[in-house]
């Protein structure tokens, strides 16, 4: 990842490169400059030493000649070892071009030197005009080397014109190439810096434009930003979180949907079921019918079957009236109490019933025809089946912010599986109860009307009874739930 | 605006790079090549040709001849001299090849007591050997090795040749000689008179003047003066003919003269062209330069010792007006 610091540091280091590399430039070129004027130099150096050593040697030559003193003959001999330097000197100037002349002026200051010797050594043998002549002929010498000087000098002018001339139009060039070069670096900075500022700063703009646009609540803008620095690494952070925002919301809002959907759902299920158990209901026309029977047996003087037809009426009217709506515990247990007359009418002394009840309960409000099917239940499996009979309980107890209805037989009992079948809901009704109302259709009625699942507790044992428990809560939980009734 | 303002700026970035590069390279890059530098060949002979007369185009030629045989030889020559002979100068130019211990000297010769010092004195005590080279000094003179050239006296006797056979053995002959005579002239003249003697019907008038332009014009006047029914010149130094034909045309048509000369005047050739030579002679510069380098070489790798002491003579033939 390139970090930021990386760019300031490669900003930094193009900068310095660049200035490095000019200052090398220069530095490279102010050497090569300077070294071509020194060896110019040098080389005009060495053939004017050339001619100042020779007029030297004549000069100590004619001193040591007038004067033959140990002093002007060492004089003499430094003089020559001078002339002799710079005759080694001149080797170095050798080129291909002045070759030839420069031979000559090695040679030519060879012959000086081998006749100032000459000189010398007729002096020493006091040969006077010998020593004399050698002199002027040194004299003469010395007069050609500094001709020869002058003429090696005007070849090498000539030969290196056009190099003097070349560093000349360096030298101007190269104030041209400064101007240049510095123009070239003042824009090559302002685009590096234009661009680099701008792999700064747009990314971070970028960011900005997305947190604003996240801070506005839109989460579905995807945070893009082109980089490759920490920007960038907070960017791809900052949207995942967005991701990660955005999921949660969607999240809850597909609950929250679902939710209301499955609330309707569950009301209108509730509402066909009712309907469905309405329609089941027998219709009035029995009802009347049984009142005239009652009327009939009792101007007949059959008291007795009058009174039962009147309970078998009430039961019905019961049925085609409170199913519609909940009723109290207390007209429940009327309810309960004809049907068992009409059982007792039936089985006589096989059926012993026991009733228990707290009357502070009464006033209880049950969905309506819940007790009696189960009643009919108990009568039906716990009494029917036996010859000698059997027993029923029936039992309201108060808790303290409930009623347990209990409902109690002594009867064959009923497998777990039929137990589990039954609060499953799935219990196929068997025919012959009087309501049409199953022990099934009471436990999802019962469920719906309290929305939740343990309302009704089953305990039975195969052979030993069965004991039906009903919790019902003195406050109801769900108060929307009454009102899908009402409002038909 | 952003857009336009970095596509100008790069714009100009290209040009700046454009000129920058161009300015440096400049700067940096020097087409200049000095000069070899080379340590002194050792084995490599160096000779120089020394002459009177620099730019001439007879000394052209041997100059030329010389230096490409030097060049095929291996050896490195160099042409020195005078102008206009310079008779100071050029001596000064062979002491200074003998200081600067040239290998071998090829000079032209010079019938002077200070050529012949230098030459037996210097030049023979430092051992470096002296080739004369066109016009020949009496040996015994300035022990130089040899001679390369043409035979004067052959030439004179073919410029004498060529005038009987034009002019026929009869008329007056003028000849111009020179004051200084040099020894190559009088070979010439000695070859000239060798055969005129022997026409007794032609008279000859010698004359001798010096060489600057204005003395060869007034002796030719006097010339003329007292001969005025001459019939022929011959200039023994070529220099001096044009200024002689010069002075001539004044008085007379140069036409119905028999003008004769040699080649090694700085006119010869033009005034041959101009028909105003009506013979002259031709000797072979190139060849006298090439023989020159070659012999002394010879001399030098010791391949042919001594060299004959006579000279070594080179082709010589009269080249006519008509011809040209």
């Amino acid at each position: 990842m390139n970090t930021i610091q990386k760019k300031i540091w490669m900003l930094a280091s193009v900068v310095l490169l660049i200035m490095l590399s000019i200052w090398l430039a220069f530095t490279y070129y102010n050497q090569k400059t300077q070294n071509q004027y020194n060896d110019i130099l040098q080389r005009y150096l060495i053939m004017n030493e050339v001619t100042s050593a020779s007029q030297q040697v004549i000069t100590d030559l004619n001193n040591y000649l007038l004067n033959p003193s140990l002093a002007n003959f060492e004089q003499i001999n430094m003089s020559q070892e001078e002339i002799r330097y710079a005759k080694h000197e001149v080797y170095n100037l050798i080129n291909v071009e002045n070759e030839f002349a420069l031979t000559n002026y090695i040679n030519l200051i060879d012959s000086f030197i081998e006749t100032t010797n000459r000189s010398l050594k007729f002096q020493s043998e006091e040969e006077v005009e010998a020593s004399t002549k050698e002199f002027s002929e040194a004299t003469r010498i010395s007069k050609y080397i500094s001709e020869m000087t002058l003429t090696v000098i005007d070849t090498e002018l000539k030969t290196y014109d056009r190099f003097y001339r070349e560093i000349i139009e360096q030298s101007d060039e190269f104030k041209k190439l400064g101007i240049w070069l510095l123009l070239l670096i003042i824009v090559f900075l302002l685009l590096l810096t234009y661009w680099f500022s701008l792999t700064i700063t747009r990314p971070v703009q970028q960011l900005t434009k997305a947190a604003n646009e996240l801070s506005k609540g839109r989460f579905d803008r995807p945070i893009k930003v082109e980089s490759n620095d920490e920007i960038s690494f907070l960017a791809k952070t900052f949207d995942q979180m967005r991701i990660n925002i955005n999921n949660l919301i969607s999240e809850i809002q597909q609950k929250a949907q679902l939710e209301h959907e499955l609330q309707q759902n569950k009301l209108l299920l509730q509402e066909s079921q009712l309907r469905s158990l309405q329609s089941q209901i027998n219709p009035h026309f029995l009802f009347n019918t049984l009142n005239t029977l009652s009327k009939k047996a009792y101007l007949e003087g059959a008291e007795e079957t009058s009174d039962l037809l009147v309970s078998v009426a009430g039961l019905l009217r019961y049925n085609l009236k409170r199913l519609d709506r909940s009723v109290t515990i207390h007209e429940e247990v009327v309810v309960l109490q004809q049907y068992m007359e009409i059982q007792k009418a039936r089985f006589t002394d096989r059926l012993d019933f026991h009733l228990y009840i707290d009357e502070s309960c009464l006033h209880i409000e049950i969905p309506g025809l819940t007790l009696q099917p189960i009643i009919e239940n108990a009568v039906i499996h716990a009494i029917e089946p036996k010859e000698d009979g059997g027993s029923i309980w029936f039992r309201v107890l108060d808790e303290i912010d409930s009623v347990t209805i209990e409902i109690e037989d002594d009867g064959v009992g009923m497998s777990k599986d039929k137990v589990t079948q039954i609060l499953e809901e799935r219990l196929v009704e068997a025919e012959g109860h009087s309501t049409g109302i199953g022990f099934s259709n009471v436990v999802k009625r019962l469920r719906l009307f309290y929305g939740f699942e343990d309302i009704i507790q089953i305990d039975s044992t195969e052979g030993h009874g069965t004991k039906v428990v009903l919790k019902i809560p003195k406050t109801r939980r769900i108060d929307n739930n009454e009102e899908a009734p009402n409002r038909r | 605006m952003r857009k336009i303002g970095i596509i100008i700026l790069c714009f100009i970035f290209t040009t700046l790079i454009y000129f920058t590069y161009i300015s440096a390279e400049k700067v940096f890059y020097s087409d200049f090549q000095p000069p070899q530098t080379s340590a002194l060949k050792e084995g490599q002979y160096r000779l120089v040709l020394i002459t009177q007369e620099l730019e001439t185009p007879f000394w052209d030629k041997v100059a030329k001849g010389a230096i490409e045989q030097a060049q095929q030889e291996g050896a490195s020559l160099e042409v020195w001299g005078s102008y206009g002979n310079n008779q100071e100068d050029f001596l000064k130019k062979i002491e200074l090849a003998i200081h600067s211990k040239m290998d071998g000297i090829i000079v032209q010769g010079l019938d002077t007591e200070e050529f012949s010092s230098l030459t037996k004195f210097k030049a023979a005590s430092s051992g470096i050997p002296i080739i004369t080279v066109a016009n020949d000094v009496p040996i015994e003179e300035s022990l130089r090795r040899t001679y390369v050239g043409s035979d004067q006296i052959l030439a004179g006797k073919m410029i004498a040749k060529e005038l009987i056979a034009d002019m026929g053995s009869l008329g007056k002959v003028i000849i111009l000689g020179e004051s200084e005579q040099e020894y190559h002239q009088q070979q010439r003249l000695q070859g000239i008179q060798d055969i005129l003697k022997d026409y007794p019907n032609v008279e000859t008038l010698y004359a001798e003047t010096s060489d600057t332009k204005e003395q060869v014009i007034t002796t030719t006047q006097d010339l003329l003066n007292q001969l005025p029914d001459v019939d022929a010149f011959i200039a023994v130094n070529a220099n001096n003919a044009g200024a002689m034909i010069q002075e001539i045309g004044r008085r007379s048509r140069v036409e119905p003269f028999y003008i004769y000369t040699f080649d090694d005047g700085t006119e010869s050739f033009s005034l041959l062209t101009q028909g105003k030579l009506d013979g002259m002679l031709e000797q072979s510069p190139e060849k006298m330069g090439e023989l020159s380098v070659n012999l002394i070489m010879k001399w030098l790798t010791d391949e042919t010792v001594p060299l004959n002491m006579d000279g070594y003579l080179t082709d010589i033939r009269i080249v006519k007006a008509i011809d040209m």
